[in-house]
């Protein structure tokens, strides 16, 4: 078994897409259409292009449950998933500019500093740079 | 402030309020991070960071989650694959990134990607120049 897929439930996946690519800088890999105006939407770090694909999933807007426990997490304040970075200042001065709104600025944690951003798309996302 | 943030601070209290081990364990990471194409052994990591070898192992272990020795291999493995990518020879590749023999270097990189360095490097770079026209 390999880990290929990571998966992200999003409400809005054309909105994600745009998010995902020109705010994080992820590149598209895959995009099929699955009926109903729904997507297999899979994307890519730009270094790693053939590892882990991240899957833009509209799960939340089919399965109530997976709503349900979304909204949970982003009341929470709970990241869904992290990224790792190499320097999270420069991230998140980028990303601040890009207009991308932090529920926590970058802070120190033991052996990592961390930061937690708002995808726009029902979800909190946490980034991580081990120092 | 949310209930993630409160769980973060706790926990800040309790795994991580000594902060002079976490100094040292991340200067000792850096470490390794920086030198590991030289050949290197836990004396020695413990000496440049003045602590006991056991000491250091037990704290590495505990805030890093691997040993030093799982962590030199990955960063080694990672480096390998850069230089593999840039076109050097698996034997240049291998002592590059502080292995000492090229026969157990290919095994553990088997291991470790499903592939030897020659098939990853071949794969990797027709990857970057297709040949196919489609």
């Amino acid at each position: 078994m390999r880990v290929t897929i990571i998966s992200i439930p999003v409400r809005d996946q054309e909105k994600a897409l745009q998010f995902y690519t020109k705010k994080l800088g992820f590149l598209k890999k895959v995009d099929m259409p699955l009926g109903g105006g729904n997507r297999w939407l899979t994307l890519v770090s730009k270094d790693a292009q053939s590892g882990p694909e991240i899957l833009l999933e509209p799960a939340p807007l089919h399965f109530e449950p997976a709503k349900v426990f979304q909204d949970a997490l982003m009341d929470a304040g709970m990241p869904w998933t992290q990224f790792d970075v190499d320097d999270l200042d420069q991230e998140y001065d980028r990303l601040v500019k890009l207009g991308v709104e932090f529920s926590i600025p970058p802070r120190e944690m033991g052996t990592v500093r961390y930061a937690v951003f708002n995808d726009t798309c029902g979800n909190n996302i946490q980034l991580v740079e081990h120092l | 402030m949310t209930f993630y943030e409160k769980k973060l601070r706790e926990l800040r209290g309790t795994i991580y309020a000594n902060q002079a081990q976490i100094d040292t364990i991340i200067r000792a990471r850096n470490y390794l991070r920086e030198h590991y194409g030289e050949p290197l052994n836990l004396d020695q990591l413990a000496q440049v960071h003045l602590v006991s070898k056991y000491h250091l192992l037990r704290l590495f272990k505990r805030y890093h989650g691997v040993t030093p020795r799982q962590f030199l291999i990955d960063v080694r493995i990672e480096k390998a694959k850069e230089n593999l990518l840039a076109g050097k020879t698996v034997t240049d590749t291998c002592f590059a990134v502080g292995f000492e023999s090229p026969g157990s270097f290919s095994s553990l990189f088997k291991r470790k990607t499903g592939k030897t360095p020659g098939q990853y490097q071949k794969e990797q770079l027709s990857r970057s120049n297709p040949s196919l026209d489609l």
